[in-house]
């Protein structure tokens, strides 16, 4: 506090012996910094000077790669005499530096209805990977209520909220075709109903559980090689049940597109379900850092095939069958046909004598 | 057939809807199961979609059933004890019998010991098969099928029972195991005094008494 108040004064003193000495005098031009910028609208209570949208998170915002670009690359017209000055400082189009993906979603119908900004904050952008799937829906769902969705897929979507909350709506509506099991970590509130209500457990709740100084990987990958072996998942579901929290596996896409396509072969169920075990190979636990983002560690790759212990709560079914189970199942019906052929032959053998008898 | 046959009425024609009810739900289930799980190698309705939709109408056709027989036999007829329960003779010397009868006796020609009356359908044998498919494997898959068809309503029931893969393992096992037993059954009821002589009481409800000295082969 005391420190954003020093700085604060401090670009006010700076400013005011700019203004004095003005443009082409002793000093070189004032350039705004990003701390500069933060100084203020990193401190929430900026809020009081015109509302909560003038707040940016530095905390995460510094993680992004907008960082990297910073701010007066997108506000450029921010003056010196900012905010005294009445003026809007601008923003850049995001089309300004992606114009690849300006150009592909705007040949969308979905480029009508939604704006960049309506699914990304700026300040707060991340990559496919970095970002949940639960927060993919969330963003969707602002506009796209989740009863809609279930309503108008039940009509062709078997076991709808099931799907609705296995993966994120651009598995379906981008073109991506790689998919792969993401697993994030859930926290469980039983209620009366039998369907227990299930939010993405936060950063705090999981270092909770974790050892302090290796950070939130070490929940699961305790060993700290970077990759989850199914013993260190086994422990971890120890681990989890007595704070009812719980692995909820997600089937998510590998690509991004921006075109809000509907492929046909979305439509096909054997797409993702008919290709059998070849399909989802790769599995993944993404952990929230933090300050949101979020950050995938690698499983074992036949933790959706293991009988039990990689994935109890997650089965895509004509994707992720068991072979164990499968042998063992070959096993009963070959010891039922048993009878017929073993018994069966000794009766062709014995026919005769059994007519003879008559 | 000859005419001086005894002959006796062993099936009523409700019992007979429901074993062939039973009998066809199960094939489909066992063909539409097989698809679900072995997409890439069993493409007999060859839709994915249309297999999910035909296996759940025929598992909820097969647990609607289920309980229905169960009610009226349980409570109704009150004989589901006595025809699928193993007495202790059935325990004591019946199995013994019977499984003498198949493995031994059968092939000399020598006639079934089991005699069919109207209250003492099955042999020792039979009752503990049928007893284990009606009372164990038909409610067992009922069950998992159910919790199956509602993953997402019946969380906390699918997790207490030890999650989903576990459900669909035990599912999928249940399953060969109802195979299995088909193919038992099938093989078991050509062993009548002809190869069809089983077939026709639960398809007519006339059961020709067998072990008849007059019998013809
Ligand atoms: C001295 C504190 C302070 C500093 C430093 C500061 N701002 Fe602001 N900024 C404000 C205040 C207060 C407002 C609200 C002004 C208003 O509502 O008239 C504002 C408004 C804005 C707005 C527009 C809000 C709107 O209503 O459209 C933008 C964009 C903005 N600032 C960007 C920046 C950037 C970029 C920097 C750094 C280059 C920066 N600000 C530095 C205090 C500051
Ligand atoms: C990649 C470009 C980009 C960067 C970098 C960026 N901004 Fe923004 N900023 C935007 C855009 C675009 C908007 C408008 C958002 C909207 O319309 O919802 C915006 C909105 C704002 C607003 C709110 C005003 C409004 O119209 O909603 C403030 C305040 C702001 N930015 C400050 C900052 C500060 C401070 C930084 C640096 C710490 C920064 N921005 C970095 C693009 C950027
Ligand atoms: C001044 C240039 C610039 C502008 C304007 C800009 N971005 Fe970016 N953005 C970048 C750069 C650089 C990256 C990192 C490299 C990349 O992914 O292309 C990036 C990355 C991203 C990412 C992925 C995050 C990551 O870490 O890979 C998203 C999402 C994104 N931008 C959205 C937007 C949106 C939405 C807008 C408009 C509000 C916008 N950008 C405007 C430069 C810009
Ligand atoms: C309907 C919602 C929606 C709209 C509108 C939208 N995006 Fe995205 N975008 C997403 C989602 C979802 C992702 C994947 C998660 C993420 O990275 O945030 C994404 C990812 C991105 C990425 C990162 C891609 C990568 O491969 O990691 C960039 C860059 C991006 N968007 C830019 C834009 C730009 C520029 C616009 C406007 C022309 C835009 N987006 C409009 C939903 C949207
Ligand atoms: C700002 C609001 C908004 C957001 C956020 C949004 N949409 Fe939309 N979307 C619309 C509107 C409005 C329509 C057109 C009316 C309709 O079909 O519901 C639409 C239509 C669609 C359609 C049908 C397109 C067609 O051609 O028929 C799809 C698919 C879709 N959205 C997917 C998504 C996905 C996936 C996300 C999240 C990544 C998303 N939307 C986020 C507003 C939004
Ligand atoms: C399993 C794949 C799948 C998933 C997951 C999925 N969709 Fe769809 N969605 C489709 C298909 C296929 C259609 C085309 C149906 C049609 O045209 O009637 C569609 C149609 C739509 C439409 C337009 C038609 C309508 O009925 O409103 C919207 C909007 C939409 N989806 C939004 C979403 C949102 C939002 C989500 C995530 C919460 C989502 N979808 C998840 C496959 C999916």
């Amino acid at each position: 506090m005391h420190k954003t108040l020093r700085g604060f004064l401090l670009l006010c003193a700076v400013s005011l012996a700019l203004s004095v000495i003005g443009p082409g005098g002793l000093l070189p031009a004032f350039a705004w910094d990003d701390d500069d910028c933060v100084g203020c609208h990193g401190d929430p209570s900026i809020a009081e000077e015109g509302g909560a949208y003038l707040y940016v998170d530095p905390a995460r915002f510094e993680q992004t790669s907008h960082a990297d670009v910073g701010c007066t690359s997108c506000h450029d017209s921010v003056t010196d005499d900012h905010p005294e000055d009445d003026q809007r400082p601008s923003r850049a189009g995001c089309g300004e530096c992606h114009d690849d993906v300006e150009a592909e979603y705007a040949e969308s119908s979905h480029s009508e209805s939604a704006d960049c900004t309506d699914c990304h904050n700026p300040h707060n952008v991340r990559p496919l990977v970095g970002v949940s799937a639960v927060e993919v829906n969330r963003t969707c769902m602002e506009c796209h209520g989740e009863e809609d969705v279930v309503a108008s897929h039940g009509v062709w979507l078997p076991q709808t909220t099931l799907h609705i909350r296995s993966m994120p709506c651009i598995a379906c509506h981008t073109a991506s075709e790689e998919f792969t099991v993401t697993f994030y970590v859930e926290s469980v509130t039983h209620g009366m109903s039998l369907d227990p209500t299930a939010s993405p457990a936060t950063h705090d709740q999981l270092m909770a559980m974790a050892n302090e100084k290796e950070g939130v990987a070490s929940i699961l990958d305790g060993d700290g090689d970077e990759r989850i072996s199914i013993e260190e998942l086994r422990t971890f579901y120890q681990k989890a049940k007595a704070r009812d929290m719980r692995l909820w596996g997600m089937m998510t896409p590998e690509q991004v597109t921006h075109d809000f396509t509907t492929l046909d072969n979305r439509w096909d169920c054997s797409f993702c379900h008919a290709r059998g075990p070849e399909t989802l190979q790769e599995s993944f636990v993404a952990l929230p850092g933090p300050h949101g983002g979020y950050e995938r560690i690698p499983v074992e790759s036949n933790a959706v095939l293991g009988a039990l212990y990689g994935s109890p709560d997650f089965y895509m079914i004509g994707a992720t069958r068991s072979k164990v189970l499968t042998l063992l199942g070959a096993l009963i019906v070959l010891g039922g046909l048993a009878v017929p052929v073993f018994h069966g032959t000794v009766r062709l053998l014995t026919m005769r004598y059994r007519r003879r008898e008559k | 057939m000859e005419e001086h046959q005894e002959k006796i009425y062993l099936y009523p024609t409700p019992l007979r809807i429901w074993h062939w009810l039973h009998a066809f739900s199960i094939i489909t289930l066992l063909v539409t199961g097989a698809e679900l799980r072995f997409p890439e190698y069993v493409q007999l309705l060859g839709n994915y979609k249309a297999s999910v939709r035909v296996h759940n109408a025929a598992g909820i056709v097969v647990g609607v059933s289920f309980v229905v027989w169960f009610i009226y036999y349980a409570f109704m007829k009150r004989n589901l004890f006595s025809i699928y329960i193993p007495s202790k003779e059935d325990i004591r010397h019946g199995m013994v019998r019977q499984a003498l009868f198949y493995g031994f006796q059968y092939f000399r020609g020598e006639p079934n010991p089991h005699q069919v009356t109207l209250d003492n359908k099955f042999n020792a044998l039979q009752k503990t098969a049928y007893m284990g498919v009606m009372l164990l494997l038909v409610p067992l898959v009922v069950v998992t099928g159910v919790l199956l068809m509602n993953v997402a309503f019946l969380r906390d029931m699918v997790l207490a029972v030890g999650g989903l893969n576990f459900l669909i393992g035990l599912h999928w096992l249940l399953a060969c195991a109802f195979l299995a037993f088909l193919v038992v059954h099938l093989y078991l009821s050509t062993l009548g005094h002809t190869p069809w002589a089983h077939f026709i009481p639960i398809w007519t409800g006339w059961e020709e008494v067998e072990g008849h000295p007059k019998e013809d082969v």
